[in-house]
């Protein structure tokens, strides 16, 4: 059963890798002609030889060349135009008509411009519009989409049958593919775990729904398929569910959900079921002019559940320009059988309170000498248990930016954060020191390891070179330095790292961004890689 | 065969200078009607046969302003470009679009001082079914971010800004989800956008 399963996710994952983007609709609008093409920036589709479009209020309409532009639902029919709505009829040079709206311009060469409706009731002599009469000047060979056939919901999608890809490189034509351009937020909503690589192919749509495929690969699992149903309404709600087929592993499944009530609240909530594992939070946040405030709750199957309440203020003006802003909070950690495992009664601690405030302060960007640019942070936070218990974090950063020319920036940063676990009369419980050498992950003896009794440094300083010598292309190389603590042999940060990122378009519609950070010999292992790919139009 | 026949007009044809390049709606008798609803009146001599409505050519306008068609040449005049003295009918609202041309959209961000100083900063768009990595944007300085779009004249594409997840979006200030953003096919143009919190920062 799991082989059967397994191959099916393999073909069908090596099916959908071999095609560009999609998306989703349902029928309203439908268009024909000996050809289609489908530009996708400017959402605009033309039919040449011999075009007919059909309305969902059977006005049907034929020309010899035809324009459809899904930004403003309108089309343009040309050479030989006609018009019909029931025992109706009128022909004209050109004919512009909307989609969604009820209004029709026929355009005569010789006599000018009239306008009706798509009933064609008595049409009236108007002055020529020419936004309306608009027919784009295009190359078909750069059109991302070769059709015969259209389906379009306005303001949703597309659906082409068949469909080529003919500026997709190793795009294969398939018989129908489902364009979407809505915009609402929810479109974007994915309740699917992280992938490297994630490309949506749409099956079924509406303006306010999409179920689509995901051909996708997920670092450590491989290649993988998902199925994702959305359901949306504009940007004031939606929700995603999904399903993940790894091609090895198990399965997982997602819900995402977003509501926005009112002016001033939000609510949402995520789960995730995979690998004998569940977990939900459930979030509401509130706003208060520039203040605001946020619950939220946790939990999981592994007994942990966490609960936590926090307000915020606005970011209030300090000095200079600078602005600083409070937040405090409450909340409760619990797990079944106990939070603090080192304590013989552990289980009279399976949930823990605690109380928090934050202190943030940011500067303005400064500007320096030499055309130097200098934004820095500050973030001081205290965390206090109900088990004698508190933490302490603060953390500094800073980046300075020099533009030596729009092509070139460089870039200088240092970010250090001290933190510190304190159980007063009880550290060296939680944090028992101890003579023997601990071993660090490349076999090196590590005898300093039993300083670390609760504190930790993370410091880094890094440089940067950022290269964009045209809109398509950016190169940077990053070098950072890292002096922590603990840090030895492997055992956290790599001391020295460096980073090449580059993003280029080899192909009209292929984007590439590459990543590799070489960590100079870091517990036995200096590559790292990392990338991200994308395909659109 | 197309090209002869246009060829043989313009063999016919006064000399054509300047050329402009149109799309023809329709051709009857001596009229041209063009994108964009203007009509011109063809050339003596000259005929509709080789002339396909959807099909970009290029005019030439003899001295009494009439055209003459030739095969489609990029480098010709936009036919904003044609005078006005040279239609038999022009329209009341013109437009004035170059669509075949490519411009550049300029998006620039700005990004909350919560955001972490080593995170890279993305642009979304529905081109890529919301791909949350689709585009990832050039750093300016400690709070903002560029990035160069090369668009259609007139495109119109709706974008959202991520720290390269969807559960790193950009929220608005009442940390609701915004609706998208439009960069609009306009030259040079600029979109700004002030990102006022993150979905997983508060």
């Amino acid at each position: 059963m799991t082989l059967s399963r397994r191959s099916v996710a393999a073909v069908v994952a090596l099916a959908l890798a071999s095609l560009p983007p999609a998306a989703s609709a349902r029928a309203t609008v439908a268009l024909d002609g000996g050809t289609l093409v489908f530009f996708a920036d400017t959402l605009g589709i033309v039919a040449r030889d011999g075009a007919t479009l059909r309305l969902p209020d059977g006005t049907r309409a034929r020309a010899d060349a035809a324009f459809v532009d899904l930004k403003s639902d309108r089309a343009v029919l040309a050479g030989h135009a006609r018009i019909d709505h029931g025992s109706a009829s009128a022909s004209a040079d050109a004919i512009a008509l909307d989609l969604d709206a009820d209004r029709v311009d026929l355009l005569d060469a010789a006599s000018g411009a009239t306008s009706t409706t798509h009933a064609l009731r008595a049409p009236v002599a108007e002055a020529i519009d020419g936004e309306r009469f608009a027919f784009p000047e295009v190359d078909d060979g750069n059109a991302y989409i070769r059709s015969r056939h259209a389906v379009i919901t306005p303001h949703a999608s597309a659906r082409f049958v068949p469909a080529a890809f003919p500026t997709s490189v190793g795009g294969l034509p398939v018989p129908s593919y489902l364009y979407t351009y809505a915009t609402a937020a929810g479109f974007g909503a994915t309740s699917l775990a992280g992938a490297a690589f994630d490309q949506p192919y749409g099956l079924f749509g509406t303006q306010n729904s999409l179920t689509a495929l995901h051909a996708r690969w997920i670092d450590g699992l491989g290649p993988s398929v998902g199925l994702q149903q959305q359901l949306v309404n504009g940007d004031q709600s939606y929700v995603a569910a999904s399903v993940d087929a790894p091609l090895h592993g198990s399965g997982t499944r997602g819900l995402n959900a977003y509501d926005r009530l009112g002016s001033r609240y939000t609510a949402s909530l995520t789960a995730n079921d995979g690998f004998g594992f569940f977990s939900s939070s459930a979030a509401l946040t509130a706003a208060f002019g520039a203040a605001g405030g946020r619950v939220t709750f946790g939990y999981d199957t592994g007994g942990y559940t966490t609960f936590d309440a926090s307000l915020r203020t606005p970011d209030l003006p300090l000095f200079w320009g600078a602005t600083w802003r409070l937040q405090g909070d409450v909340g409760y950690d619990a797990l079944r059988g106990g939070l603090l495992t080192q304590l013989p009664d552990a289980r009279d601690y399976s949930l823990v309170w605690r109380h928090g405030i934050d202190a943030f302060v940011a500067t303005p960007i400064v500007h320096a000498p030499l055309g130097v640019r200098i934004g820095t942070t500050f973030d001081a936070n205290r965390t206090w248990y109900a088990f004698p218990h508190h933490n302490d974090s603060f953390t500094v950063s800073s980046t300075a930016s020099r533009e030596l020319s729009r092509k070139i920036a460089l870039f200088a940063g240092y970010a250090a954060t001290w933190y510190e676990q304190i159980y007063p009369g009880d550290q060296g419980l939680f944090f028992p020191g101890t003579s023997l050498p601990s071993i660090a992950p490349d076999g090196t003896p590590w005898p300093d390891h039993a300083a670390y009794t609760g504190a930790t440094t993370l410091r880094d300083e890094n440089l940067a070179l950022q290269l964009t010598p045209d809109a398509n292309t950016s190169v940077r190389v990053t070098m950072h330095h890292y002096d922590d603590f603990p840090q030895f042999h492997g055992y956290g940060r790599p001391q020295w790292a460096l980073l090449g990122e580059a993003r280029f378009r080899p192909f009209p519609n292929i984007g590439i961004d590459v990543g590799r950070e070489y960590d100079f010999g870091w517990g036995g292992y200096t590559w790292q890689p990392r990338w991200t790919f994308a395909v659109m139009p | 065969m197309i090209h002869a026949l246009l060829l043989a007009a313009a063999t016919a044809a006064p000399t054509p200078a300047p050329v402009y390049r149109v799309v023809p709606l329709a051709c009857t008798g001596d009229r041209l009607a063009i994108g964009g609803g203007s009509v011109l009146r063809l050339a003596d001599g000259v005929r509709c046969l080789a002339i396909v409505p959807g099909r970009a050519i290029t005019v030439a306008l003899d001295a009494d302003g009439r055209a003459t068609p030739h095969p489609y040449d990029r480098t010709g005049e936009p036919p904003s470009a044609i005078p006005r003295t040279a239609f038999v009918l022009a329209p009341a609202v013109e437009s004035d679009a170059d669509d075949a041309t490519m411009v550049t959209v300029t998006i620039d961000v700005t990004v909350p001082a919560r955001t972490p100083p080593t995170d890279d900063i993305y642009v979304s768009t529905e081109r890529s079914g919301w791909s949350p990595t689709e585009i990832r944007m050039d750093r300016v300085d400690a709070r903002h971010y560029r990035l160069a779009l090369r668009l259609h004249r007139d495109a119109r594409v709706a974008f959202r800004i991520t720290r390269g997840s969807y559960a790193t979006i950009e929220r608005d200030a009442a940390r609701a989800l915004p609706p998208a953003h439009i960069a609009d096919g306009k030259p040079d143009s600029h979109v700004t956008v002030d990102v006022a919190a993150w979905a997983d920062i508060d």
